[in-house]
């Protein structure tokens, strides 16, 4: 039981620290539940572990109700908005935001936070304090997790194969053939492991392809519509090429890839059988769990590839990167950075009682503070990553885990250069993008994978679905949010 | 549940005849003892629970669900608001945008599937006029009316979707479930059945034994099967190396992965066919056995001439209790491919689940409202013209 | 006797009807033991799944325990002491022994009431009656009545209704008319119910409770209760119950002293089937509970996460779901085959 004793280790080294920065009185909240629902597995793991030593500290009692992920958003949406409000607090997609706030249904925590020393607010990078806890001027989640897709790549195969990491797409199609199929210490390993499961959390990834093309210019000129009048930006060139991407790479990958989620991606690269894999931060972490990894050490994190070539929304076409299209290029090429999802974060449902509520800021709080998050971010079942610039650089806490001092640059400098660069995507977060993403996109993604429909059917699928939603919740209204989003302070 | 003449059968002029009204003016004028109060209505008391319960948990969601699938649900600031769009949900599904995802993806016909076609509304109309000229009852008529019309439907769209680059929507997929999975499992059963009911040692064994799938929850029959057919490290994973096949990617392609849906739902029912066959083949006229052998028939005419007319009421019976069932399927695909490869192995359960998960309320009420129609129109059919049937000529 | 038939045909035909030639019996056993294995492998599966870690899963296939991976108690471990695997496993005995009695109750006692007493429901009170709840839904829903003033007022109408203009009219449904909308109940898909139904619990305030699952699933399973049971109730000698009833038992009496002992093995059937069918029932279940009333499916579809389904304790679950009702159905087998066989004959 390594990982346990690793992890007890940590928690004590942090243990004295945590006891005193808590702002809450033993026994505060003797006689107060509080039901906090989250998905299952990661993001639960964190929650029911910390819940105990909450409850001995506090005395709260804490209820963690876990559901599948695909069923949260509605799951905490049903309960509020029918005026059930079983579910006293929630931590969820940052993007969901904009639907609980336009409920009415979230507390606003800024009173709290101001009041709070020990979360040490000023610590979380100023992306996720920003992106993944305000709306419209107003603080309403504690982030506990920072997300960005990354790319994966396996150091020994590459220098074995006496390649370097991809840092265009065509070069990642180029290196995942090459490795395809070939043996690496007696296992075979895919050239490619990207999840492309329908009705999961797949439909994320088209986006890191397309968006390098469709926005250069920084983040504020945002990747999914025109900021002028909201027109979908799916009928251009960048697009088409990201789903050829798509389909090409699952030549190079698993068969069933297209039965394949990340909770399946993720165990196949950690268990040693990908040779590049795109993914949210909680693969750098899983690799380095002794229990269930082989590829300890044997694993690279870098930005996600780019292009060299970026689209001109005017007309559509691909044109080459200058100075004048590409201003963020690095060394030609146009990275964007995908903050996917943005992290989970804790949000408090309006209706709880006063009581329960502070209870379950009180342990928002405490799970936020970097005694105990500088822990949790570094052990893969949390599913908890970096988001606090005291977590950005190795120090004792990555050691203790397990995590040597290269894995752990690469690592960290690949979410640093993610979180620091000009032209990072930020996810849509407007009125039920849940729909436009979940729904329609995702559809067409599979569907287009599947076979069922050709790449100009899909493109149009898409399009149409969006500008449909775009007319039922409102063009003008929608196109403020989203211009909003974008205008965020970075 | 109102005015009812309460007689014990099967005597019909029974004189204890009454009326709620008359169980009104009784209690004003005559007293009477509680207990036969409650005697002489007991008919109403004993059904009225079930009819409450019923109505509560299904009439009621059934009117509330139509006023969903006619409206259309929206968040608005704290609260939501529904807003009547009449057939616009409907509609939708079947004729508009989202006609690809509940039928299908249509190409134009060519001569065979016209003649295929032809063959088949010739088949229908001869049924129908066979019909009207032999016993015409107009509620007879118009029940056949609507079921060919149901049928001719199907088979068109499964026409329609026969071509290269057409694709079944989820209405077929259902059918598909229903139809192949259905009769596996009853040829299955049977078989099982009629082996089982042969005079062999460890009888009862089997029996027990066959009947454990049965008790696995859907779910983790769903989650045990996806477990089987993993092919990277489940444990048929060498057997599909050994054959060549790799790792065999069943769930890229739209037969495939629904044949794997098909397996896992007959690996769970087959044992509530088997058991009830079984019940019913041990159940068949011992005398006419024995009289047949003495006669030298061949097993095929025992079971032609003496076992299959003694079972097949049955058989009719449980095939109807399992269509009923089949037409739910949910958890099966939602677990294996959460209905991918692109829409392949989505069910109209889970098309509905998938809509209510993001919202589309109406949309989802919609899909469950064609479901029970198709449903109720094939289940009501099967009864009349199969088990009735099969009852008629036992 | 000898058998003095040709060697052939003594391969192939039986001596007696309870004997079997040795041919046929090869190919019976070799079929039937062909099915066993099917039936058994996955659930051998699952059982040596439970005692795997991690990555015993996730490098396999591993098959056989202390020959080609060691096995332990980890994800038993963790299941029974360390989750909550206690809270939902109660849950579930809890709702699924209320509901299938209740069910049983309710739906024995109107199958007995319908086989033995003649019904007739004026049409009219059934249009009546359908008009009014439709009424009462457009208002609670459209026009924000209370729904409690909405259900006196309707059930006003109603009474009033049946004293004055329906008594007018002559057409009227019979029992089997009754019978088949009862049964015909069960064709409607869960997904098309569970909306209303969550808002209707959630009106009373009885969102996850066990109350509001045992309601929920007594319902759901009156149907077929109501659709085997007739036929054994039909299948009783009339007989004997009236000899009761001229001795002054009242209608109640009778049904519990005399008709349903004379079904046990009908109602255990029934029993077993409906248990089973609420035992394992999922789509509700996760409709209408979140963390006090959570049965025991949801938390095996639960132990699907983002870092891969967890097999192991997945597993586990399975098991300890599967041995009780396996317990239960060992005792039960002989009643269940003959009381679905009585029921499905006439339907």
């Amino acid at each position: 039981m390594t990982l346990k004793n690793r992890v007890r280790k940590t928690i004590l080294a942090a243990g004295v620290l945590a006891v005193t920065a808590l702002p809450a009185v033993a026994g505060e909240f003797d006689g107060v539940t509080v039901n906090i629902m989250t998905q299952t597995g990661a993001i639960q793991e964190p929650l029911q572990r910390r819940a105990p030593d909450f409850e001995k500290l506090t005395g709260a009692k804490l209820n963690i109700i876990a559901v599948p992920f695909s069923d949260l958003y509605q799951k905490v949406l049903t309960d509020w908005a029918s005026g059930t409000n079983s579910v006293d607090a929630a931590v969820f997609a940052p993007q969901w935001m904009v639907d609980y706030v336009a409920g009415g249904y979230l507390e606003d925590l800024g009173p709290r936070i101001a009041k709070d020393t020990a979360i040490q607010w000023n610590d979380i990078a100023p992306f996720f304090r920003d992106f993944s806890s305000s709306f419209g001027g107003k603080t309403y989640l504690v982030p506990l997790d920072g997300d960005f897709h990354m790319l994966y790549y396996r150091t020994d195969i590459f220098d074995k194969a006496g390649l370097k990491p991809p840092t265009t797409w065509d070069e990642y199609l180029t290196d995942a053939k090459a490795l395809n199929g070939k043996e690496f210490d007696g296992q075979k390993v895919y050239g490619s492991c990207i999840a492309k499961k329908r009705n999961a959390q797949s439909y994320w990834f088209v986006t890191d392809i397309a968006g390098s093309m469709i926005q250069s210019k920084g983040t504020s000129q945002g990747t999914f519509f025109d900021t002028k009048d909201m027109k979908p930006l799916v009928d251009n060139e960048g697009f088409r090429k990201a789903l050829e991407f798509l389909k090409e790479s699952g030549k190079y990958g698993p068969p069933d890839e297209l039965n394949m989620d990340v909770s399946d991606t993720r165990p196949l690269f950690v268990s040693g059988k990908c040779a590049l894999n795109l993914d949210w931060g909680d693969v750098g972490v899983l690799a380095i769990d002794p229990k269930t990894s082989r590829v300890i050490d044997k694993t690279g994190s870098v930005l996600t590839p780019g292009a060299k070539s970026v689209v001109n929304w005017a007309t559509g076409k691909l044109e080459a990167c200058t100075a004048a299209n590409c201003p963020y290029a690095i060394d030609g090429v146009n990275h964007a950075p995908y903050a996917a999802f943005g992290g989970w974060s804790g949000g408090i449902n309006t209706k709880a009682k006063d009581k329960v509520k502070d209870a379950a800021y009180a342990f928002f709080s405490y799970l936020s503070q970097p005694a105990q998050s500088g822990v949790d971010v570094t052990i893969g079942a949390t599913g908890f990553n970096p988001y606090r610039v005291s977590q950005m650089t190795y120090n004792d806490v990555w050691k203790n885990s397990g995590m040597s001092k290269v894995a752990g640059d690469s690592y960290l400098g690949a979410i640093g250069a993610s979180l620091n660069s000009p032209n990072m995507i930020l996810d849509l977060r407007i009125p039920q993008n849940q729909k436009y993403q979940q729904v329609v996109l995702d559809e067409a993604i599979a569907r287009f994978l599947a076979g069922e429909i050709d790449e100009e059917a899909t493109i149009k699928t898409v399009q149409d679905g969006w500008a449909d939603l775009n007319e039922q919740i409102g063009t003008a209204d929608q196109l403020k949010f989203y211009t909003g989003t974008l205008g965020v302070k970075r | 549940m109102s005015r009812r003449e309460a007689t014990t059968q099967p005597a019909p002029e029974n004189p204890n005849r009454m009326s709620v009204a008359a169980v009104a003016r009784t209690e004003t004028t005559t007293p009477e003892s509680r207990d036969e109060w409650l005697d002489r209505n007991s008919g109403c008391i004993m059904v009225l629970p079930a009819v409450v319960i019923l109505l509560a948990f299904a009439i009621f969601p059934l009117i509330v669900s139509t006023y969903l699938a006619l409206s259309r649900f929206a968040l608005v600031g704290g609260s939501f608001k529904l807003t009547f769009v009449g057939l616009y949900n409907f509609r939708r599904l079947l004729f508009g945008v989202q006609q690809y995802h509940l039928l299908g993806t249509f190409k134009p016909f060519d001569w065979p599937e016209w003649l295929a076609f032809g063959v088949f509304a010739a088949l229908m109309l001869a049924w129908l006029v066979r019909y009207a000229a032999r016993a015409f009852t107009v509620l007879g008529f118009v029940g056949r009316l609507i079921s060919a019309g149901l049928a001719t439907g199907l088979v068109l769209a499964w026409l329609g979707t026969l071509a290269t680059g057409a694709y079944e929507g989820t209405l077929l997929t259902t059918c598909v479930y229903v139809v192949v999975g259905v009769l596996v499992q009853f040829l299955i059963g049977l078989g099982l059945a009629l082996l089982c009911a042969q005079p062999i040692r460890a009888r009862n064994w089997f029996r027990v034994v066959f009947f454990v799938p049965l008790m696995v929850t859907p779910v983790g029959v769903a989650y045990m099967f996806r477990m089987m057919a993993d092919m990277q490290k489940g444990p048929f994973a060498p057997v599909s190396t050994a054959l060549g096949l790799g790792a065999w990617a069943w769930a890229t392609q739209a037969w495939s992965a629904r044949l794997m849906v098909l397996i896992g739902d007959t690996w769970q029912w087959t044992p509530f066919m088997f058991i009830v066959l079984l019940a019913a083949v041990e159940n068949q006229p011992r005398d006419q056995l024995e009289a047949a052998r003495m006669d030298g028939a061949d097993a095929f005419q025992i079971f032609r001439d003496i076992t299959w007319p003694a079972i097949a009421p049955v058989a009719a019976t449980v095939v109807l209790i399992r269509l009923i069932e089949a037409f739910k399927i949910i958890d099966m695909p939602n677990v294996l491919t959460a209905g991918g490869p692109g829409l392949a192995t989505e069910s109209l359960t889970l098309h509905a689940f998938i809509a209510w998960r993001t919202q589309d309320l109406g949309g989802s009420a919609a899909v469950g409202y064609l479901l029970l129609f198709v449903s109720t129109i094939t289940c009501v059919s099967f009864f009349n013209y199969v088990v009735r049937w099969t009852r008629r000529h036992q | 006797m000898t058998d003095d038939r040709p060697p052939m045909r003594r391969l192939f035909e039986p001596r007696t009807l309870d004997s079997i030639a040795l041919v046929p019996k090869i190919a019976t056993y070799t079929l039937l033991l062909l099915w066993t294995l099917i039936v058994l492998f996955p659930l051998y599966w699952v059982f040596v799944t439970s005692f795997k870690i991690e990555v015993q899963v996730d490098s396999g296939p591993y098959y056989l325990p202390f020959v080609d991976f060691w096995p332990t108690l980890d994800a038993w471990d963790f299941m029974l002491l360390q989750n909550n695997t206690l809270g939902p496993y109660l849950n579930s005995i809890v709702v699924a022994l209320a509901s299938t009695c209740l069910a049983l109750l309710i739906g024995s006692l109107a199958a007995y009431a319908l086989v033995r007493i003649r019904f007739q429901v004026k049409v009219a009170a059934v249009l009546t009656f359908v008009v009014l709840v439709i009424a009462i839904i457009v208002a609670v829903v459209a026009l924000d009545v209370p729904w409690i003033v909405a259900l006196g007022v309707a059930v006003a109408l109603f009474l009033l209704a049946l004293a004055t203009f329906v008594r007018r009219f002559k057409a009227a449904v019979g029992n089997n008319d009754i019978e088949f909308w009862m049964i015909s109940n069960r064709i409607m898909p869960p997904i098309v119910a569970v909306l209303p139904i969550y808002v209707m619990f959630q009106h009373l305030h009885l969102l996850d409770t066990q109350v509001a699952l045992i309601s929920t699933y007594t319902g759901v399973n009156l149907p077929i209760v109501v659709w085997l049971t007739r036929d054994f109730f039909a299948g009783i000698p009339l007989d004997l119950e009236e000899s009761a009833e001229i001795d002054g038992a009242s209608k109640f009496r009778v049904f519990f002293t005399i008709a349903l002992p004379l079904v046990r093995s009908g109602l255990a059937a029934t029993f077993m089937l409906v248990l089973i069918l609420t035992w394992n029932e999922f789509l509700l279940a996760l409709f209408l509970s979140n963390a006090n009333a959570q049965t025991m499916p949801v938390l095996v579809a639960a132990q699907n996460t983002t870092r891969g389904p967890q097999w192991w304790y997945m597993s586990v679950l399975i098991v300890i779901m599967i041995a009780p009702v396996v317990v239960i159905a060992g005792f039960l087998q002989k009643h269940i085959a003959r009381g679905l066989l009585a029921g499905a004959v006439k339907g």
